[in-house]
Order: structure tokens, then sequence, then C-alpha cells
């Protein structure tokens, strides 16, 4: 897809970003991770590393767009080529959000705003795996090119949704059954919410793929065609 | 890009982008949008081509043109519309007819031996290769621009004035410094030579040579200019002129132009045919051939995927 140029340094510069991008999703994938750990077993440590690493997604996403407006700049892509460097140009953008997200939930670690109860902890456990899957599911599909991946990334991020708003609904609950800790209640929605909205980050990412994977002329025209 | 510290990773960490990627270009799944002519899927030779090759108010209409050298068959069935006011850019590699074809349009072909033209061209709906039509008239409408400006070895006015004088179109002197003054306006050089009209042709740079070609074929009021490749013996300013000059232009005229620069193509064309091996490809607007190519050959042109 984004090989074969008869200049093969514009194959190996698409190339470059196409992994970057992947790298640079790796280590978002690992913050969220970190992060999601760091409140359910309320580790300061651990959010204060996610914190820490924070500035290395931000200089992955300016090293990127650098090397992408080169990319336009020098290359003049057109077709599949112009669409596959603005998907990744977005991916970034994507995961830029989705490590936010994570700084975001490592905050409320090291503000100590509350330590989630039990039931909360479970419920940030389960909605995170759920989110680092769906992140690495869509990572996966970027990294090899694969609609079909796409598209069950975009199915399955209703079933985070779901999870989300079942999730919201139980701590809502034991807000109301013991409102002296609201507080608590509070961070945990927020950490919910976070999570949720690194399965909408994944999903975009998938989305982006198809725009990619949709372009580009018929299959069935090839060469051995004339 | 420099090297970014390689971050540690876990889950979809490292990659396999590089080497996935080969593979993945080649499994292409069918998106369905697009119909492939059966001809193209066996085969067969034949004139059908990708794209809309129609328009509804054609100044040229060419149904099934083949040219033939000798045996070669430089183009093969070709069809397609020229619009009316309408800037329709012809790529495609060396070799590939797009020149040959463009010949056809005012019969420049005629004087190559053993050159044969099939199938119909028209203009306004008369036949261009009538036997009993004055080529010369016919000329005289389709004006043509060739790679090298080729400006006879006279004065600048003399260049301009030597069509409308031997179609007659004026009838005074008057008028036809008129006719002169507004050609070379028209091309964008007027204020460049208006004080050194008698002054040799040969004298101007290649781009004010260029475009007084242009107001040479103005001069005779054409409806069709043929370029072939006008700008790539210029430099990138008299390049942009031209293009300035085309986009003028297709105010009260239809360009056919042939060019080696798909981004020229992709600046100044309305319509945009893609020729490979004496067909047409792909013939379609401009803003969807070079965003969504329909067929395999044009998007690995476009896309710099040769051979």
């Amino acid at each position: 897809m984004l090989e074969g140029h008869t200049a093969r340094s514009f194959d190996g510069a698409l190339s470059s970003l196409h992994v970057h991008v992947i790298e640079m999703g790796g280590l978002v994938l690992d913050q969220v991770r970190e992060a999601t750990r760091a409140y359910t077993d309320w580790d300061t440590q651990c959010a204060e590393r996610v914190i820490a690493r924070e500035p290395a997604i931000n200089a992955y996403e300016a090293r990127l767009d650098d090397a992408q407006l080169t990319l336009i700049a020098r290359r003049q892509p057109v077709a599949s080529d112009l669409k596959a460097i603005i998907a990744m140009s977005r991916a970034v953008a994507e995961l830029e959000r989705a490590g936010d997200e994570a700084k975001k939930i490592a905050r409320t670690v090291l503000r100590l705003g509350g330590r989630p109860g039990p039931a909360t902890s479970r419920d940030a456990r389960h909605l995170g795996q759920l989110a680092v899957d769906l992140l690495r599911l869509s990572l996966e599909a970027f990294d090899v090119l694969d609609a079909a991946l796409a598209a069950e990334v975009i199915a399955r991020d209703h079933d985070l949704d779901a999870e989300y708003g079942a999730g919201l609904r139980r701590l809502l609950t034991r807000a109301m059954e013991d409102p002296r800790h609201f507080d608590v209640a509070l961070d945990a929605a927020f950490v919910l919410k976070s999570l949720e909205r690194i399965g909408d980050h994944a999903r975009n990412l998938a989305r982006h793929l198809l725009s990619i994977r949709t372009a580009g002329p018929h299959p069935a025209q090839s060469k051995r065609m004339i | 890009m420099p090297e970014p510290r390689r971050a540690e990773v876990s889950g979809a960490g490292g990659s396999a982008a590089g080497q996935h990627a080969a593979e993945s270009g080649l499994d292409l799944k069918p998106s369905g949008r697009v119909h492939v002519p059966s001809s193209l899927e066996d085969g067969l030779p034949t004139g059908a081509s990708v794209g809309n090759a129609f328009v509804d108010d054609p100044v040229f209409s060419c149904r099934d043109v083949s040219v033939f050298y000798g045996d070669k068959e430089a183009v093969r069935s070709v069809t397609l519309d020229i619009g009316q006011r309408q800037v329709l850019a012809a790529i495609g590699p060396s070799g590939c007819g797009k020149s040959t074809f463009l010949r056809c349009l005012n019969r420049m072909n005629d004087t190559i031996p053993g050159a044969r033209v099939t199938g119909t061209i028209t203009l306004d709906g008369q036949d261009v290769y009538d036997r009993r039509r004055d080529v010369a008239q016919l000329r005289a409408r389709i004006g043509m621009v060739f790679q090298r400006p080729n400006p006879f070895p006279k004065s600048i006015y003399e260049n301009v004035a030597y069509g409308p004088r031997i179609h007659k179109l004026t009838r005074s002197r008057a008028d036809l410094d008129e006719l002169v003054c507004t050609s070379l306006q028209r091309a964008g050089l007027w204020s460049e030579v208006k004080d050194r009209l008698n002054t040799l042709a040969t004298g101007l740079s290649g781009g004010q040579q260029q475009r007084l070609c242009i107001a040479r074929s103005l001069a005779v009021q054409p409806e069709v200019i043929l370029m072939d490749e006008p700008c790539s013996a210029l430099d990138p300013i008299a390049t942009a002129h031209i293009e300035d000059l085309i986009d003028e232009l297709r105010a009260s005229l239809a360009i056919v132009i042939v060019t080696h620069s798909m981004q020229q193509a992709a600046r100044v064309s309305e319509r945009t045919a893609y020729f490979h091996m004496g067909r047409l490809i792909e013939i379609g607007d401009t803003d969807d051939v070079f965003t969504n190519p329909q067929h395999r050959l044009t998007e690995d042109y476009i896309t710099g995927r040769f051979g």
C-alpha cells in the first residue's frame, strides 16, 4: 500500500513515518496501561512515571508533524499516498489525546484525591483492560493496514461504551449509598470517562486506517489486464 | 526524520509495519465502488476506459480513434469528448500516444508518411477528416503551441499579424494593429513588448517567445488551442506565466494540453486523460483523478510507481 514507488527513498520515508506512528502508539498504550494500574493499585510511583513520560509523547507528535510536512512539501503526494499521510497525521493526533487521558488519570493519583474502594477499582480495572485491548488492536490493525481488524475495533468500541455506562451507574449507586466519599466518586467518574475516551481514540484510529484502505483503485484493474 | 529513542513497548510495540506494508499492498480488498469494464478484465483490445469520457457540450468529439504508423498502432480506440471552454490535460509516460492523439485533432499526422487515422473526430459536429475539408481553414480554428517556442524569424508584430493577414481577418491596417495588440494582451505579453514590436521575435526570452506563439494562435481567433508540452523548455517563472495564461484563456476557448508534469496537469486542467501504451485508460474530472483514481495504472503513474 505504502510501497512500490520508483523513487525508493519515498517508500523509505513513508514507511519510516508509519513505523514511528506505531512506535508512538506503543508508548501511548503503555501509558494507558500504567495509568490504569496506578489508579486501581493507588501506586504513586507508577503515576509519577506516567507523568514523566508524557513529554516523550509530545515530542513524537512534534517530530511526526515535521516529518509529514516535509514529505508533503518534498514529494507532493497525490491519491492514496496523500490519503495515507493525512490519515497518519490524524492518527498521531488521536494517540496524543489518548496519552493526555492517561496523564489525567495519573494526576488523579498524584493529587491524592481519594483512593477508590474495591468495587470502583474493579470497575476501573475492567474498563482499563477493555480500553487497552481496543487500543492495542487498533495499533495492530494500523501496523499491518488490516481493514477487517479496524472494523472489529470500531464494533468493539460499542461494548466499551456500554461498560462505561454501566460502571458509571454502579458508581452513582455507591455514591448515593455513602455520600461521605462523594469526592472519591467524582474522581472515579472522571477516570472512567478518560478510559472511555481512550476507547474512542482507538476507534478513531481505526477509522483513519479505513480511510487509507478504502482509497486507491479497484484491485481488479491491475497491470496484467492491459 | 531523526531516529527517535525506541520506547519500551509492550503489546503492539515494535513494528511489523515495514515488513507487512509490502504484503498488505498486494491484498487490496475489493471496494466494489468501481465498475470494471469486462473488456478490461478479459484483456481484449478495446477502447473502453474508466471514468467519464463524455461532456454535454463538446467542441471535439472523438469516437474510436486509432492511429497507425505503418503497421504500428500508436493510438488504439480512443473515445472522448473535449468540452467547450474547458482545459483537458493528457498525461502518460513517453510513447503512450498522447502527443499522437493531440496531433490527430488538427490533422498534423497527415504530413507523416505511413500515418493513418481511423474512427471519427468531429469539431462542432463537423468531421475533421472529411476529404472535402480545407485543412488550412481547419487549422485556423485550432491553434497549436509546441514544446520549443517557434516564432518566425520576423518582427514581433509580423509574427502575430501573419495569421490574420493570410486568412484575411482584418480589413485595414488599423484593424490589424488592433488585433495584434489584443492578441498580445490576451497572451499577457503586451506590456513587455509594446515598445519593441518591430524588433526580431527571436530576441525574446524563451518564456516570452512561447507567449508570443500563443498570441500568434490567438490572433486567428481559434476555438481550441492544442499545447504539446508547452512548458517543458521553460523555467518555473515562465511556466507560471503560461499556466496563469491558460487560466485566463479557458474563459473563451478550449485547451488540450499534453504534459509530462503531473503537477502541472493537476494545477491547470479541469479534466485529465491518462494514456498508457496507446490506450486511454482513464478520463475524468481532474479533482477526482488526482484524489480517487479509479484505475490501478493511473494510480501507479500519478503516485510515482512506474513499471
